[in-house]
């Protein structure tokens, strides 16, 4: 065997011949580049979730030096007391009616909008505005908007009541009813209502909010989703008897905005559930709980009243529908991906 | 063209837009219009858009003790200069852009180099590191701020720009977006830059970042609009030091009193936290739309 | 099975005129190609004919009814698109139902889920499940019936498309460039099934391509359109040999038919490069080019009409095509040769060739056709 090592010059490096290799070198240096996201995404995203399962088993609060185990009982509490059924009813009832309101709002905007021969920017402009603005900021100007007495609102309906035929319109005595007994008439006679105030209005003027700032994102989604349907498929359907715009809609644009549905519908259901500007802002989750959602209960109870044990279960539950959207959403994409 | 485009479908679609496009414009011609006018034109609501802009008698400076003449200006200026002065509303400004930059510049810096070697890199752990970044876009930074909020309680970081810029460090979604990208960027490209001789790490900021501009800006936008906007984990960490209020705190501490004089000077605070990204928004429209879309075609 | 007539259609895109007063006459059972190079307007025509556009003038009529106006749901046509237009979220037997569930059913009767229990529907439902089989059999694709079109080849889409063209047996078919998205082997595969087909249903077909072997091989006539008109509509023989335009006789036959500068003398004598030949026109129109096909020429030794230097020879191995460069012609003349003379062909030897003017298609300054004929009186005199 020819000795190779001999004939080698005296310096040559030996040592590191098998790890200083280039696929080595890179490997070391891969290291080095995801230590750093490894390292935030153990401490600021996992052990978070890790901690607050933990706690939530506990009745633990913050300052205090006692550590307690109560086992289920937060979550019991969770599903028994009045206050976190109306918690839960609160955020459901959000979630059910915005998430469904903007995504059909935002179809059919974009749908329309589409369709237009001139415009259109214009129109994506104003739809898109809401979605840019804070929340916090807007929806104080919907609460100084919709204020009782000196609200743009209210005040026009006041107006309206002056005006003959318009008060005929909106309480519909034209269709044959008494006037005065009409949602409008008795707005007129003893005051529109406290839109937020009001415990059977407060959580529909929360939704209003929260759809007119969601809609013009899925409308921007839903209209780059229009585009790319191919043309000829509304060919294809025209003859093959494809006749109403309604069949249209059904054999070619619906289908194939499947995916963006898919997409458009889990990321308005995770921003629905994660709802607190305006509730903090405008209701503090009253009049009597009607808008008690999660994420303000998490605030009310663990950050402001310091029940940390509670505000662990209520996380470690929303936790647990967030992830399972999340899942549901990506396996849906991943089975349809299979046949474009 | 399929499908009816007569001018009455086309005047009916414009009709029902136009409506829509009222509704969703009201909340900011309220916020403008009412920066602009005096305490008596909202209460009673006149004054058309722009108010009557009839000199009006500042009560706060009156009872500061100078007279009622020095006092009189006009509404507008009234507004906007109670803005600034009821509370340090450039300081919350200041405060808004420094969060907002420090949380891209850190993102970038410590997704784009994950990214790469994600996308570009053989190493062992590859694999496992990908599954945990897509385990980590399960969970909105938003769902843990409670544990967050513990964590940052016991070192004593609560009430600093470190607790309102750290959670933020990590955008998974930045990583998976730009892990994404990169694949896209062909090899020879990175070869060509090892043969000149560039470590790693320069391949990252001199050949993968220049090429992954549109990406970045994109996520730029998404990020920065995000959290300018962002008002709940600011309203969790910061609980007492007002020196770090962000502009949307600043806003909430302004409503906090709200009495009769003093929604003028509060709808002048709103738009003034909401201009900047509007205008931004309006003069590079496409660019914007097309961020904030991307973050969702992923 | 229908009679189509198209006639004076006129349409325009803004200020650009693309089809400018066409008429053609199409019988029932016909299978007719409207050729043309690339944005004559012949895709056009096929869609005014469908109903997808509208005519700027002009009439269609179907079996003797005018369908302007009529949209093309109700023009009970069926059309093959070069994309293939297949629904991506339905299976191939789900493609090919849908024009008879769009036809047959009812929007009740079509709901998902509840459709099938309204009443009366369950027989229809039989009826389109075995005319779907039936069209999968004539298309021998009935073992792809539950795949979705994003897993199938080329080939497979289009005869899916076939198929749901033909589940519903309209009155006349129209394929715009169906082929053209296919390699080129299956291209020659999928002409001689097209071609089947035609004949098995008996039916009418209108078929768009540029590519003029497509439609040679398969029409019982062909249109050909330039420039939004209709040049000249005739069988592939009339078409190939007796063009009316020099433009179509340049657009048909592959490779290109060589146009040579000619001319006529007092008597009418057509002449070549200055030298006589036995061809005299028959009426007073003066002759300007001389269009040979590459298999018009035969070589010859020395003496022939013309002569040049070999640039270029392509051996397909069953015919040989030689390139030559000849003084006064800007282009190659391209000859055709026995594919055994290839080693006798060497790159930059002269080569001389003479036209069978038996061949020759003759033409006046303006691109029309004269007619000429091969006068043996002259012939004898040039022998004399």
């Amino acid at each position: 065997m020819p000795d190779v090592a001999a004939s080698l010059p005296a310096d040559f490096p030996t040592r590191h011949a098998v790890v200083d290799t280039p696929q080595g070198r890179q490997a070391r240096t891969a290291l080095y580049f995801v230590a750093p996201a490894v390292l935030l995404m153990l401490l600021i995203l996992i052990t978070p979730v890790i901690i607050a399962s933990v706690l939530s088993f506990s009745s633990y609060s913050l300052g205090s030096p006692g550590f307690e185990w109560i086992g289920a009982e937060n979550y019991e509490r969770m599903f028994t007391r009045s206050t976190y059924q109306k918690m839960l009813t609160a955020t459901l009832t959000y979630v059910l009616v915005v998430v469904p309101m903007s995504v059909i709002l935002g179809l059919g905007a974009a749908m329309m909008i589409n369709s237009l021969r001139r415009g259109r920017d214009i129109y994506k402009t104003i739809y898109f505005l809401p979605v840019m603005a804070a929340l916090l900021a807007t929806a104080i100007v919907w609460e100084f908007t919709l204020h009782p007495t000196i609200g743009l609102v209210n005040k026009t309906l006041a107006d309206g009541c002056e005006v003959g035929w318009l008060y005929v319109l909106l309480s519909g005595s034209w269709l044959g009813g008494d006037p005065a007994a009409s949602w409008f008439g008795h707005g007129c006679a003893d005051g529109f209502p406290l839109w937020l105030g009001n415990r059977n209005y407060a959580i529909w003027t929360i939704c209003f909010i929260g759809i007119w700032q969601a809609f013009g994102f899925n409308m921007v989604l839903y209209l780059a989703g229009l585009t790319s349907v191919p043309r000829e498929l509304y060919h294809a359907a025209e003859m093959d008897g494809a006749k109403s715009a309604w069949e249209r809609f059904r054999l070619v644009t619906w289908p194939m905005l499947g995916p963006t549905t898919v997409f458009v519908v889990t990321i308005t259901t995770i921003r629905s559930f994660q709802v607190f500007d305006t509730v903090e802002a405008l209701t503090q989750g009253g009049p009597s709980k009607s808008t008690y959602v999660m994420m303000y209960a998490i605030f009310e109870k663990a950050i402001r009243q310091n029940l940390i044990g509670m505000g662990a279960a209520i996380t470690v539950v929303f936790l647990f529908f967030v992830m399972v959207l999340t899942l549901v959403q990506r396996h849906l994409v991943e089975r349809r991906v299979h046949y474009s | 063209m399929i499908g009816r485009s007569s001018p009455f479908f086309e005047a009916a679609k414009h009709a029902v837009l136009v409506i829509g496009a009222l509704i969703v414009i009201l909340p900011f011609y309220v916020m403008l219009s009412y920066s602009l006018k005096s305490p008596q034109e909202i209460e009673t609501n006149t004054g058309g858009f722009i108010g009557a802009q009839a000199p009006m008698v500042n009560e706060y400076c009156v009872k500061l003790g100078n007279t009622r003449e020095d006092c009189t200006e006009t509404p507008v200026v009234f507004n906007y200069t109670q803005a600034f002065k009821q509370a340090p509303l450039l300081r919350y400004l200041l405060n808004g852009v420094i969060v907002t930059v420090s949380i891209f510049l850190i993102q970038v810096v410590v997704a784009l180099p994950c990214a790469y070697a994600l996308a570009k890199l053989k190493f062992w752990g590859r694999d496992a590191v990908f599954t945990m970044v897509l385990f980590c876009l399960l969970i909105p930074v938003h769902a843990i701020a409670l544990p967050l909020y513990i964590m940052l309680a016991k070192v004593g970081l609560t009430n600093t720009y470190a607790a309102l810029v750290i959670p933020w460090t990590i955008s998974v979604f930045g990583i998976f977006l730009m892990r994404q990208f990169f694949m896209t960027v062909p090899d020879d490209l990175i070869d060509a830059g090892r043969m000149d001789g560039m470590s790693e790490f320069a391949i990252v900021w001199r050949v993968m970042l220049p090429t992954a501009i549109p990406a970045l800006l994109a996520f730029a936008i998404f990020s920065v609009v995000a959290h300018w906007n962002d008002y709940f984990w600011p309203r969790v960490v910061i609980t007492g030091n007002r020196d770090l209020f962000t502009p949307p705190l600043g806003l909430r501490e302004f409503r906090g009193g709200a009495d009769g004089s003093d929604w003028g000077p509060m709808m002048a605070t709103a738009t003034i936290i909401v201009t900047p990204l509007i205008v931004a928004f309006l003069m590079a429209q496409r660019r914007f739309i097309e961020g904030i879309t991307l973050s969702g075609m992923k | 099975m229908a009679q189509l007539l198209i006639s004076d259609i006129q349409k325009s895109f803004g200020e650009t005129p693309v089809l400018k007063g066409v008429s053609l006459d199409i019988a029932d059972g016909e299978f007719v190609s409207l050729v043309g190079p690339s944005g004559c307007g012949k895709s056009t025509l096929l869609r005014i004919i469908a109903g997808l556009e509208v005519q700027d003038a002009g009439s269609i009529w179907i079996d003797g009814t005018n369908v302007n106006g009529m949209r093309a749901s109700q023009r009970n046509l069926s059309m093959v698109f070069q994309s293939y237009a297949l629904y991506p979220h339905l299976t191939v037997a789900e493609n090919i139902a849908v024009p008879l569930r769009m036809r047959e059913l009812n929007s009740w009767q079509r709901f998902p889920l509840v459709g099938p229990f309204v009443p009366g529907t369950r027989p229809v439902l039989k009826d389109i499940n075995s005319a779907v089989l039936e069209a999968a059999a004539t298309l021998d694709i009935t073992h792809l019936l539950e795949r979705k079109p994003g897993q199938l080849s080329g080939g497979q889409r289009q005869r899916v498309a076939v198929g749901r063209a033909l589940v519903r047996h309209p009155k006349a078919f129209l394929l715009d460039e169906p082929l053209s998205n296919l390699d080129a082997k299956l291209r020659v595969h999928m002409r001689t099934e097209i071609a089947q087909l035609h004949r098995r249903l008996a039916a009418t077909f209108v078929y768009v391509t540029h590519d003029q072997a497509e439609a040679m091989t398969m029409s019982d006539r062909i249109a050909v359109l330039m420039d939004g008109e209709l040049l000249q509509v005739g069988t592939p023989d009339e078409i190939y040999n007796r063009p009316v335009d020099i433009r179509v006789a340049e657009f048909i036959g592959s490779p290109k038919i060589n146009i040579l500068p000619a001319g006529c003398d007092a008597n009418g004598r057509v002449t070549l490069f200055g030298k006589a030949t036995t061809l005299g026109a028959k009426g007073t129109d003066k002759v300007a080019h001389l269009g040979v096909r590459p298999e018009a020429f035969v070589i010859t030794n020395g003496d022939g009409d013309l002569s040049g230097t070999v640039t270029h020879s392509e051996n397909l191995g069953s015919e040989l095509f030689i390139q030559l460069s000849v003084a006064d012609v800007d282009h190659p003349v391209i000859v055709r040769a026995e594919a055994s003379l290839a080693p006798k062909i060497r790159r930059g030897s002269p080569l001389s060739v003479a036209v069978d003017h038996g061949r020759a298609l003759a033409f006046d300054a303006k691109g029309k056709a004269v007619a000429v004929d091969d006068r043996d009186i002259w012939q004898k005199a040039v022998n004399a």
